[in-house]
């Protein structure tokens, strides 16, 4: 099964019909994706697939042969969006977060606050109440380079 | 009496505890020691029962019983008022408890204690009374609540727990050596601040070991709104003594010449806390967080879904050791308060939940939360690091009375919470 994930080409053995957020875990060893209900409900596991926010709970990797995957590590280990949710005390306990990243990095250009919850509504978060999130979005989308960052991300 | 003044008040709390006990007497416990509400009454009878029953144990959750018991003593403040005749802030002016004032266990209250201060800001800040006038006939009400939470375990509690800390010199700094458990609600960065402004030295000096249990010092669970409280007092006193200890030098200098030690101390409650486990009188919590939530609230007339917009969390805890972290803690536990208020349902089925699913059991999403304005107010406890008081749970207690009296002044009598459609639905064709 061959597809691009974070930038590289990807051979993985899997059944056809396994979720791709187990292949992205225990094939591919990037746990960062995390899973909250596992029915998709809660966003925790979402991923980028040709740039769109999918629950990777619900995907079975067959639909993404030839796709372009992007996980939470595709974006490094320094993105801004990653320091703003710290700085931001965006992240408490943290299941959420890589999902809730994933979801706002596919964001449109200058979003207004509505935008960003409608955008975030299918990600679940039981710690912050949210607003430090809108805060840390908010605040990474009114950088200069954060809408090239976004692009480059897709 | 006419003039607004409680003269008594008959408490009686029944909680469901499913078929097994798990926490449910410290629940009942704290739920009663709060029952009251934070008002004064010199005449106060609380009979408190959990009761079994054939569904999965109901144990503890955030605010361990006082959300539950605060919640009717807020709702039932707004009927007084009605009855009387009487505008319920003026009411809660009048009764909130103050300094000098005793509590239900027969606690005398100290200068920590800010019914009024958060009451009078939240009504200030909402332009409340104002408001809910010009609201009065359209679909938009809003609502109040004043609530308190002791900080702590309960009674001789601490006492008993024996709580201890662990500071440990290191090559480069220290190191803290407790059993607190981060869980997100940035246990490790409050700790390392208090160590790092009591000893003097860099934050970036501290660190903060696992709290492996074969390892760190015994600190008792992280639970009860105690770790930065209870806890951090404890750490604050190492490093105090260590200071001493180091006569100037910095740790890395010190451990250089004369290589590692470590300090650890157990927590001291106040002298003068005195409880009685057998009477349940006495000093219930070393000290209080105060709060006063005021939301505002739409109640759309098709689908009787009731909307928050705004809500204000006027909160005093002694004094935030780290204010980001605080209102962290206060938005998400409003957030947790206006699910329990409006969403969160648990349906029983057969002896068991037939709801367990995030499908079927909903909590808040973003489209669910309103604004959130939170003010954070101080007035210092001095057993507390730096003058901080617990608040992990106080923001759980005051989000579902809030909603329920706004929408009691759109004219529907709501007897239980979550206030769903369905249940909005059935007030409406009673009134």
């Amino acid at each position: 099964m061959k597809f691009v994930l974070n930038g590289a080409t990807t051979d993985v053995k899997a059944h056809p019909m396994a979720r791709l957020l187990d292949v992205l875990r225990e094939e591919c060893g990037l746990t960062g994706t995390k899973e909250g209900c596992g029915e998709g409900e809660c966003g925790a596991c979402t991923v980028l697939v040709n740039g769109e926010p999918v629950c990777s709970c619900l995907i079975p990797v067959l639909q993404v042969q030839g796709a372009d995957v992007v996980t939470i590590e595709g974006l490094g280990d320094d993105h801004p969006l990653q320091r703003l949710f710290m700085n931001e005390v965006g992240a408490q306990c943290g299941i959420c977060t890589p999902g809730m990243i994933m979801a706002a990095i596919a964001l449109g250009p200058s979003p207004t606050l509505d935008d960003v919850k409608i955008a975030l509504a299918g990600n679940l978060c039981r710690c912050t109440g949210y607003s430090a999130i809108y805060r840390a979005v908010l605040k990474w989308r009114a950088m200069p380079d954060a809408n090239a960052a976004a692009v480059a991300a897709r | 009496m006419r003039d607004g003044r409680i003269v008594a008040m008959d408490i009686d709390v029944l909680m469901d505890g499913g078929a097994y006990v798990t926490l449910s007497p410290v629940v009942l416990s704290r739920g009663c020691i709060h029952a009251a509400g934070p008002y004064r009454c010199n005449n106060v009878n609380i009979r408190g029962r959990t009761v079994f029953t054939n569904t999965p144990p109901n144990g503890a959750f955030r605010g361990f019983g006082a959300p539950q018991t605060e919640f009717a003593v807020e709702v039932q403040i707004e009927r007084v008022a009605e009855a009387l005749g009487m505008d319920s802030v003026e009411l809660r002016r009048i009764n909130a408890l103050r300094p000098g004032d005793t509590t239900a266990t027969g606690q005398t209250l100290r200068d920590d204690t800010s019914a009024l201060m958060v009451l009078e800001e939240a009504v200030r800040r909402t332009d409340f009374l104002r408001k809910r006038e010009r609201y009065k006939g359209t679909n938009r009400a809003m609502g109040l609540s004043l609530f308190y939470h002791g900080a702590g375990f309960t009674g001789s509690g601490e006492l008993h727990l024996k709580s201890k800390a662990r500071l440990e010199l290191t090559p480069t700094g220290v190191r803290i050596a407790t059993g607190s458990t981060e869980i997100g609600q940035g246990t490790r960065t409050t700790h390392a601040q208090i160590v790092s402004d009591a000893l003097g030295i860099p934050y970036e000096d501290v660190e903060v070991a696992q709290p492996d249990t074969a390892r760190v010092a015994d600190s008792g669970p992280t639970v009860a709104s105690r770790t930065c409280m209870v806890v951090g007092k404890i750490l604050e006193n190492c490093a105090h003594e260590m200071k001493e200890r180091l006569n100037g030098l910095s740790p890395a200098d010190f451990y250089a010449r004369n290589g590692a030690f470590s300090v650890e101390q157990m927590y001291e409650p106040p002298d003068w806390i005195k409880w009685d486990d057998a009477t349940y009188r006495g000093d219930a919590y070393a000290t209080y967080g105060w709060g006063c939530d005021v939301v505002e609230i739409e109640v759309d007339p098709d689908t009787f879904e009731v909307r928050p917009l705004k809500l204000t969390a006027v909160q005093e805890f002694g004094r935030p050791i780290h204010p980001a972290l605080a209102q962290g803690q206060i938005e998400g536990g409003t957030a947790q308060g206006l699910g329990y208020a409006l969403l969160e349902r648990v349906v029983m089925r057969n002896g068991a939940m037939a709801n367990s699913q995030l499908t079927n059991y909903t909590i808040p999403t973003t489209l669910d939360m309103p604004e959130l304005d939170v003010v954070m107010m101080e007035n210092p406890y001095p057993g507390g690091p730096f003058g901080a008081k617990g608040l992990g749970e106080l923001p759980m207690d005051g989000p579902a009375p809030a909603v329920v009296n706004a929408l009691r002044y759109m004219g529907l009598d709501v007897r239980e919470i979550p206030a769903t459609p369905e249940l909005i639905a059935s007030c409406t064709a009673a009134a």
